[in-house]
């Protein structure tokens, strides 16, 4: 459901954002981005384009070298260790090497993000069947992460980052190791946590077959810069024409 | 509610996943403080035999002839003038004589022959209790017997200065264990700490990325410290007790520690250790949590 944009508040704001990493990799550069509540906003671009260091900069895993990133409404810069832990509670990310616990099951992974908010057992064993049932992993639940297909331990990473049920998921090449059908299901769990659950979602991809029928906004990276999606530029103007 | 029950399943799954290094912990905290128990257990009952003996310390001074009683208090006010004294007491050969005659009771005749000249006369100078320092003793010995017609002083200052410098090495003992637990308790609970930290560094990664707060991390740890702490501390005790329980009854009768009336620490003396072991380990985990963990 697209939002808007006129009269929301932006859940997510850059404001000329950039990131040099050391020495001079200029991964981004002066980047503004409002992304808005109750969005999905797919974020596009070849490998190497600064789609990850984006998304790491919205949890603060990296900081900006310029530039002002505001989530909710607060500058992150200013937010204490304690204020960003608490904040990572309640943003879900699926990282591009999902950095599971490969010694650990499906269900151990998956439990750790509820745990760390005091989830009651019950409720985390709960959540994990409706989640694995949605990615068609159920019978993978005791499973060691690290005896699955990379194809399934992505959807366990993209399991685990929508186990709180998240404000905002940041969902980084979710669907690279995924075959169509296993990609669907992804797209259907970002629309049921979407729909259900109110949850903004931000997709980084480069995996055109989940961005070209979709009625959401797209934007592209190219070489740390931001723009429109070149095939959606057109229907972007029609929409503030409208 | 929640929140006390994970950091307990989260400490007992540190535990399991460390085991062989917990139970090496423990020994060490439980060896360290047996030692130092050990130790101070001995000091302890030392000083207690040393308070008693000084209960009925007295000088006596033995005279080569009687004071006339118009002299004393010229002698009294010497003594009193040289350190403080709880009472002086003159006693002259027939007093003498007659508190012998009264402590042999029903063999005083032995005493017929020898007549109730035989005895010299003394003067016995109490002195206060807090000149129990044995230095001040032999100096005030010493001094007793610069006084007129003092033949000789007795105060049996020789044993009781052996007794004391034995008391002053077990000091030096104490200390030197305690400073041993200290650093042996510390070093092992940084160690351990470090290694459970080095083995979950995965784990406490993907915690932080999740958003998993600092007192999620830390507290399990800390918890642990104070468990080893406590169980070490417990049982270190225990072992000392066991041991104490042993040779008391191996050696009971007349003996050495009869003579001592050697006794096991007093209730509060005993979780006193306890309550420093703990708070040991407990400083121990705090200090390398700080050091190790950067959540
Ligand atoms: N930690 C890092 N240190 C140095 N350079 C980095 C680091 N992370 C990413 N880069 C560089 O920044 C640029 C953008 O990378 P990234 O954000 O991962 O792009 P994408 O996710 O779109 O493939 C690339 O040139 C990459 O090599
Ligand atoms: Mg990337």
């Amino acid at each position: 459901m697209p939002r808007d944009a006129s009269t929301d508040k932006p859940l997510v704001e850059l404001v000329n954002v950039t990131k040099i990493y050391p020495p001079d990799i200029v991964a981004l550069e002066d980047v503004s981005l409002r992304i808005y509540k109750g969005e999905i906003f797919f974020l596009t671009g070849m490998s190497g384009a600064g789609k990850t260091t984006l998304i790491k900069l919205i949890c603060r895993l990296e900081t900006p070298t310029r530039g002002l990133i505001e989530v909710a409404g607060r500058d992150i810069s200013r937010i204490s260790p304690a204020g960003i832990q608490r904040m990572r509670q309640k943003i879900g990310i699926a990282y591009q090497e999902f950095r599971l616990l490969e010694k650990q099951t499906v269900l151990q992974n998956i439990a750790m993000a509820m745990e760390v908010t005091y989830a009651s057992t019950k409720a985390i064993h709960a959540r994990v069947d409706e989640l694995l049932a949605l990615l068609n992993l159920s019978d993978k639940r005791d499973k060691r992460t690290g005896e699955l297909s990379r194809g399934e331990q992505q959807r366990v990473a993209l399991a685990r980052a929508a186990a709180n049920g998240p404000s905002l998921l940041l969902a980084d090449e979710p669907t690279g190791n995924l075959d169509p059908a296993a990609t669907e299901l992804v797209i259907n769990l970002f629309r049921h946590l979407n729909e259900k659950n109110g949850s903004t979602i931000v997709v980084a991809t480069h995996d055109k077959s989940i961005y070209a029928e979709t009625e959401h906004r797209v934007m592209d990276l190219h070489n740390g810069h931001l723009s429109a999606h070149p095939n959606r530029a057109p229907r972007q103007i029609e929409l503030f024409e409208a | 509610m929640h929140f006390l029950a994970y950091i307990v399943r989260q400490t007992g799954k540190n535990l399991r996943q460390t085991w062989g290094t917990q139970v090496m912990t423990l020994l060490t905290v439980t060896l360290s403080v047996l030692l130092f128990a050990f130790f101070f257990l001995i000091y302890n009952n030392m000083l207690r035999a040393s308070a008693r003996l000084g209960d009925d310390l007295r000088l006596i001074v033995y005279l080569d002839q009687e004071i006339p009683e118009q002299n004393r208090p010229e002698i009294e006010k010497k003594i009193h003038e040289f350190g403080p004294v709880e009472k002086i007491v003159f006693v002259s050969r027939a007093e003498a004589f007659s508190r012998l005659r009264a402590q042999l009771d029903k063999e005083k005749d032995v005493l017929n022959d020898l007549g109730p000249d035989f005895l010299p006369p003394s003067i016995e100078v109490y002195p206060l209790k807090n000149l129990h320092d044995l230095t001040k003793i032999s100096q005030f010995s010493d001094f007793l017997l610069t006084l007129p017609h003092a033949a000789k002083v007795q105060s049996g200052s020789d044993w009781l200065r052996r007794f004391g410098d034995f008391t002053n090495l077990l000091q030096v003992v104490v200390l030197l264990s305690g400073v041993l637990l200290i650093i042996s308790m510390t070093f092992i609970i940084s160690y351990t700490l470090r290694l459970t930290v080095v083995s979950r560094q995965g784990e406490l990664e993907i915690l932080r990325l999740l958003g998993a707060t600092s007192a999620y991390i830390r507290l399990p740890l800390l918890l642990e410290g104070m468990l080893q702490g406590f169980l070490g501390s417990s049982l270190g005790l225990g072992a000392l007790y066991f041991l104490y329980q042993w040779t008391t009854s191996r050696f009971s009768g007349p003996g050495f520690l009869n003579l001592f009336d050697f006794a096991f620490f007093p209730p509060e003396l005993t979780a006193a250790i306890l309550l420093a072991g703990v708070a040991l380990c407990t400083g121990g985990s705090l200090f390398s949590i700080r050091r190790f963990i950067s959540i």
